[in-house]
């Protein structure tokens, strides 16, 4: 490999993953050593066909930033790397599956008996906390399996996010949208980037996490 | 007589169409896509061949085109074919472009 392909390989490689950092190089050097015997056919000399091979590919800032927009980045297969502790720690062991499936319905329990005894306002607790439990534990046991049903669930879980802060502080809820936005931007980054990451998989390489 | 007028066309979203053309009656390596475009438009379509694969890649996300390992003269290549979605995309895009190009040339025909 040249030093001139080489820098250019270092540019448009730059924040991808592992995987489609050695698929770019893959392509591009095929595609340049075509490129460079088509041009030593043509009657240049070694030198030129490699600057006219070289030229050919064009800057590579660009081309990084549409392979940015097409192919997975360094940050997004991390995400899918290390984005599925869930199901890791709770559906691999049967006590932690059981008590996951039960906690949620537990703490609702709960609320529904502040709720019988008259304390509405602590009874708001256990039940925030057990929507929230429910959207976190159960959604991995759910029947998700299919793009319209994945899109089905995260419309239902985003409108459950909304209402919470609501259900959680009542008519102060906008007074609390700091706080909510402090909380809730480690989600919405989780959530941008699996985005990015559905329109960049094709649905058959989809892993469990991507449905929800 | 374009090779020596050659100039750049913006011609990024047309791109994708141009690629499913190119494979309609045979599968190619990137290379060969892109001086399939660049010769049967005389070198008026130049395009930076960088930005060709991403491109390439955009189509077999969206189940347009797929790609296959294949070896020609003992080297390695990745060739790409088009599927039966690509050619429906494909009469759609080329319907389309008819109806744009008549629009355009209706304006600036008049110039």
């Amino acid at each position: 490999m040249t030093a001139g392909l080489k820098l250019w390989l270092g540019q448009a490689t730059r924040h991808l993953s592992k995987d489609s950092a050695a698929q770019v190089r893959s392509e591009i050097q095929e595609h340049y050593e075509s490129a460079l015997d088509a041009a030593v056919n043509c009657g240049n000399s070694r030198d030129h066909a490699d600057t006219i091979a070289l030229a050919a590919l064009g800057d590579a800032t660009t081309a990084n930033r549409q392979y940015r927009k097409v192919l997975l980045t360094s940050g997004e297969a991390r995400l899918l790397r290390e984005g599925n502790w869930e199901a890791k720690t709770f559906c691999a062991r049967r006590l932690a599956r059981t008590l996951t499936l039960s906690m949620p319905g537990l703490v609702m329990l709960i609320a529904v008996a502040l709720f019988l005894m008259g304390a509405t306002g602590v009874a708001r607790i256990p039940l925030i906390g057990a929507i929230g439990m429910a959207l976190l534990f159960l959604a991995r046991f759910l029947p998700i399996y299919t793009p319209s049903r994945s899109r089905i669930f995260r419309y239902v879980k985003w409108v459950i996010l909304a209402a919470m802060p609501i259900l959680a502080f009542g008519a102060e809820a906008l007074k609390f949208s700091w706080l909510l936005i402090a909380c809730l931007w480690p989600v919405a980054w989780v959530e941008w980037t699996r985005i990015s990451i559905r329109r960049k998989l094709p649905v058959s390489r989809w892993p469990r996490q991507l449905y929800l | 007589m374009h090779r020596n007028a050659r100039y750049q066309v913006n011609f990024k979203g047309t791109l994708p169409t141009l690629i499913l053309d190119s494979l309609v009656h045979e599968p190619r390596h990137g290379y060969g896509i892109a001086q399939g475009i660049k010769d049967r438009s005389q070198g008026v379509l130049d395009f930076k061949e960088g930005t060709l694969y991403p491109a390439l890649h955009k189509l077999e996300n969206e189940g347009l085109v797929e790609s296959y390992e294949d070896v020609e003269n003992g080297r390695p290549r990745r060739c790409y074919r088009i599927t039966k979605s690509g050619r429906a995309s494909l009469v759609k895009d080329r319907a389309q472009w008819r109806e744009l190009s008549k629009a355009v040339t209706m304006i600036l025909g008049e110039a």
